[in-house]
């Protein structure tokens, strides 16, 4: 029997909707194979996050708690992996692809001489090792990929699997840890936050995706009202986050982000294929977008169109009367 | 400052491609340099620029990536090394990282930079799987660069926003494309591309065993995505078109 260890993200005081669904998957492939599957825990409040991930099957939590993962470092928090490591001698350890996570996926694999693949759609175990499918060639094909090793990582795309509860009782390991910030090389010096409460791209139900053909705060209005009305996360197309219309933070594509929604609106974007391999996973897509030739129509459940300074008062007025 | 720019030759993204008895076929053979790359090679010449220096690529790769280095000088990088492979070889990013490391064991360097992903496989690990190799300090997915007092100050973009992290040097960045518009070299660059720089290096005379030229991962094959139909399309009266897509999302898609 072997241990697949799931990494639990934490973010903005809360855990990641995207670490659990891999850790539904792990318990699933650890009660078909009878391996053992453990989660770790690494941040400033650990502890606190315990009771909720007992919902989803762990047997064993490890804690690494420590002030010092108020926010993302990557010094710190390979030194703490390397602490879980040694203590639960995983075979397979599984993340969620967020930022922080590609942060450290490189180094944790080179550090533990691990096989390693990043950004998966699947995974599964084989006898010595896994085999998962990875998008590649910005996402318009898949390959099937095979690590092997005594160690692997990999790191699973948000969406990819769906949330099963199975309370268990686990037992809690708390790691000790200390690191004196002398030894930090690097430095984190200020946090530059997106304004305001914007919801997580990565786990949002809805998302309302502005392009070039947003072309002032008109526009901009009509996005927001929009996305009010679904309650939906707000994400932008690269032309707009590099004009500095939308944070960064909010960038759909193969740069930005990478989402699954249930229900994806694209104003104004054309559908280059660098966005399209941000978001051709959402289950159901509509565009919005005057020029009919746009390539996102090949790709649209549903496609108006229309002027969207046109096309949006009517459809957010009848979205809130289906609504009410 | 010294920057070492690491730098590969990928594919075109955008050029056609197909799957054959499960291997990835390409149209036009169209290489070129790595997007993230060249906004890296950009950065260290704009940072050069403003506090002198030298910047020097490294590209490991076959004959061919001669044409991906050549782009590199032309943008304006001083010399460049070429770690020549047969090109056969299936290496996957734990394999790079080991070449660039031993490359690097005997160099001295403030910075060395890379892509922070290709833009064929998407898998952004050879970064930090360096910096972990030469135990350097790093950071990834920078969106911005600065130097001061020794130190690079980078702007990396996070999960939900923008980190200001100071690195000593030496160290090592890995760039996103969002950083800067990587220049077109323009004559006068390719000319002089031609006069710089470029040591070969065999691969074979590295001193790398194989247990460090073996991947550890596999591409076992490729399918077609899951194939995306075209929906309806709605045109027409805005106003119309507009209701009737929103009752719909409601009644038949169901996600209102």
């Amino acid at each position: 029997m072997s241990t697949i260890l799931t990494h639990i993200a934490i973010s903005d005081g809360k855990i990641k909707r995207s670490s659990l669904e891999v850790l539904s998957h792990c318990k699933a492939l650890a009660e078909s194979g009878g391996h053992s599957v453990e989660a770790v825990i690494i941040d400033e409040k650990a502890s606190s996050y315990v009771e909720d991930v007992q919902k989803y099957g762990a047997s064993k939590i490890y804690v690494v708690q420590d002030p010092i993962f108020k926010n993302h470092m990557n010094t710190p928090l390979l030194k703490a992996f390397a602490n879980v490591m040694e203590a639960a001698n995983p075979f397979v350890v599984a993340f969620a692809s967020t930022e922080g996570t590609k942060d450290i996926l490189g180094a944790l694999a080179a550090n533990q001489n691990a096989a390693v693949l990043p950004d998966v759609s699947e995974f599964e175990l084989t006898d010595g090792g896994i085999k998962a499918k990875r998008p590649v060639m910005a996402a318009k094909i898949i390959a099937q990929n095979e690590a092997k090793g005594e160690r692997v990582l990999v790191s699973v795309r948000s969406g990819s699997y769906d949330l099963a509860e199975n309370p268990t009782e686990a037992e809690v390991v708390n790691i000790d840890f200390s690191m004196d910030e002398s030894e930090l090389k690097s430095t984190l010096k200020e946090i530059i936050s997106a304004s305001g409460d914007t919801i997580d791209l990565n786990e949002a139900e809805s998302i309302v995706a502005a392009g070039r053909g947003v072309k002032d705060e008109e526009g901009q209005n009509l996005i927001s009202e929009l996305a009010s009305t679904l309650n939906a996360g707000i994400g932008a197309s690269r032309a707009l986050t590099e004009a500095g219309v939308y944070d960064p933070s909010l960038q759909i594509g193969q740069t930005g982000k990478v989402v699954s929604p249930q229900l994806y609106i694209a104003v104004g974007i054309s559908g280059a294929i660098q966005h399209v391999a941000g978001m051709a996973n959402s289950k159901v897509i509509v565009a919005i977008n005057k020029d009919p030739d746009a390539p996102i129509f090949e790709i649209a459940d549903y496609g108006i169109v229309g002027d969207l300074y046109k096309v949006l008062p009517p459809f957010i007025e009848e979205i809130k009367k289906i609504k009410s | 400052m010294k920057f070492y720019v690491c730098i590969k030759m990928v594919p075109d993204v955008n050029a056609p491609l197909q799957i054959k008895d499960g291997q990835l076929i390409q149209d036009a053979d169209r290489m070129i340099l790595n997007a993230y790359d060249a906004s890296a090679v950009e950065e260290a010449l704009v940072l050069k620029e403003a506090h002198g220096g030298e910047v020097e690529v490294v590209c490991i790769g076959s004959a061919k990536a001669a044409e991906t280095i050549r782009k590199a000088l032309a943008m304006g990088a001083d010399k460049a090394t070429h770690i020549q492979t047969s090109g056969d070889e299936r290496y996957d990013s734990g394999t790079y990282a080991r070449i660039l490391a031993k490359f690097f064991e005997d160099k001295e360097y403030d910075i060395i930079s890379l892509g922070k992903q290709s833009q064929d496989t998407d898998s952004g690990l050879t970064g930090s799987m360096v910096a972990e190799l030469l135990d350097l300090p790093y950071t990834t997915n920078a969106v911005g660069l600065n130097a001061e007092d020794g130190k690079l100050i980078v702007k990396r973009q996070g999960d939900s926003g923008q980190e200001m992290i100071e690195l000593s040097t030496p160290c090592a960045v890995t760039c996103s494309n969002d950083m800067n518009e990587p220049r077109i070299p323009n004559l006068k660059g390719i000319m002089a591309s031609k006069r710089k720089p470029v040591e070969q290096i065999e691969l074979s005379s590295m001193g790398l065993d194989d247990d460090a030229l073996s991947p550890n991962t596999n591409v076992l094959g490729y399918e077609e995505k899951p194939d995306r139909q075209a929906g309806k399309k709605y045109e027409g009266e805005p106003d119309e078109i507009a209701r009737e897509v929103a009752q719909l999302l409601d009644t038949e898609a169901n996600v209102i």
